[in-house]
């Protein structure tokens, strides 16, 4: 979960006002930076942030704890967002077909799959690469962009997902592989072009798959 | 990805990577990914972006208005 939310609650009946606070001030910057990534622009944000915050203060006693907290936050929070989207720039939905986002490569061929021999420390520390993973993230149709943003930035779990956004799990899965095959695709372009000659050994990358699984367990 | 055996891989790689494949499953999948180098290396690439993802900076938040404040302070002195 993300711990800007994690610990707010707990700050937020304390009754210390340093905490108090920072609780209000994480839970700003939560739901901000939440609306930048949903909605894209700084005004928008700012409206889902003050109106989701807002709605949160009449509801604060019905919170037993942050995990109930964050399902509620991200639930008004996206549909703040996208009212604001709905005045602006209404999106139609698209559909992401599995198939069609599968690399059509033949082995050995030029576009066969190598691997990028980056970290995700550096993705996120260049400034090109980081640009380029955001608007791979933007250009995702809405109900996929929203999986993976609750899922892989705000770190909610596949039922935390699902309620947020009154879908099954399994379609939470749907969408969220399909939402990070597209992403992946879009950067392969980019980082292609920096690609290590060499393979990293089948073994390596197994243990570093064994190891995530571990982390999210 | 051509042969049908790699178009079930593709499909289960976040799965995998989530750890909700069955055991079975699991190790299917990986001993595919020993003889496989494209799909292995679709993989390795798919973890980096997650792993991208999760680590993706946050955004620098104004600070909030007076009426958010004055509403949650409020609240919680009730």
């Amino acid at each position: 979960m993300n711990p800007l939310v994690e610990n707010a609650l707990e700050n937020l009946k304390s009754g210390d006002p340093q905490a108090v606070e920072r609780a209000i001030e994480s839970l700003q910057t939560a739901v901000y930076s939440f609306g930048m990534k949903v909605c894209g622009n700084t005004h928008d944000a700012e409206d889902t942030a003050q109106e989701t915050l807002i709605r949160l203060a009449r509801s604060l006693k019905e919170f037993p704890d942050a995990r109930a907290l964050a399902v509620w936050l991200y639930k008004v929070a996206k549909s703040q967002c996208l009212m604001s989207r709905r005045k602006s720039k209404f999106a139609p939905v698209e559909m992401l077909s599995l198939d069609e986002l599968m690399p059509r490569h033949q082995a050995g061929g030029r576009d066969e799959p190598r691997s990028w021999s980056v970290t995700p420390e550096q993705i996120v520390l260049d400034r090109e690469s980081r640009a380029r993973l955001a608007k791979a993230i933007r250009a995702l149709p809405k109900h996929y962009r929203l999986v993976l943003i609750l899922r892989d930035m705000e770190e909610l779990n596949t039922r935390e997902v699902a309620e947020v956004l009154g879908i099954s799990e399994d379609t939470v899965k749907m969408r969220l592989h399909r939402a990070r095959v597209f992403v992946r695709n879009e950067l392969e372009e980019h980082f292609r072009r920096g690609a290590a000659p060499e393979f990293p050994l089948p073994a390596d990358a197994l243990k570093a798959g064994a190891a995530m699984r571990r982390n999210d367990a | 990805m051509p042969d049908r055996r790699c178009r079930e891989i593709f499909a289960a790689l976040s799965q995998y990577l989530d750890g909700e494949l069955r055991v079975k499953e699991c190790s299917e999948l990986e001993r595919h990914l020993r003889d496989c180098r494209p799909c292995l290396s679709y993989l390795e690439n798919l973890k980096t972006t997650i792993g991208a993802c999760r680590q993706f900076p946050t955004r620098k938040a104004p600070k909030p208005s007076a009426r958010v404040r004055a509403a949650l302070l409020q609240a919680i002195r009730k």
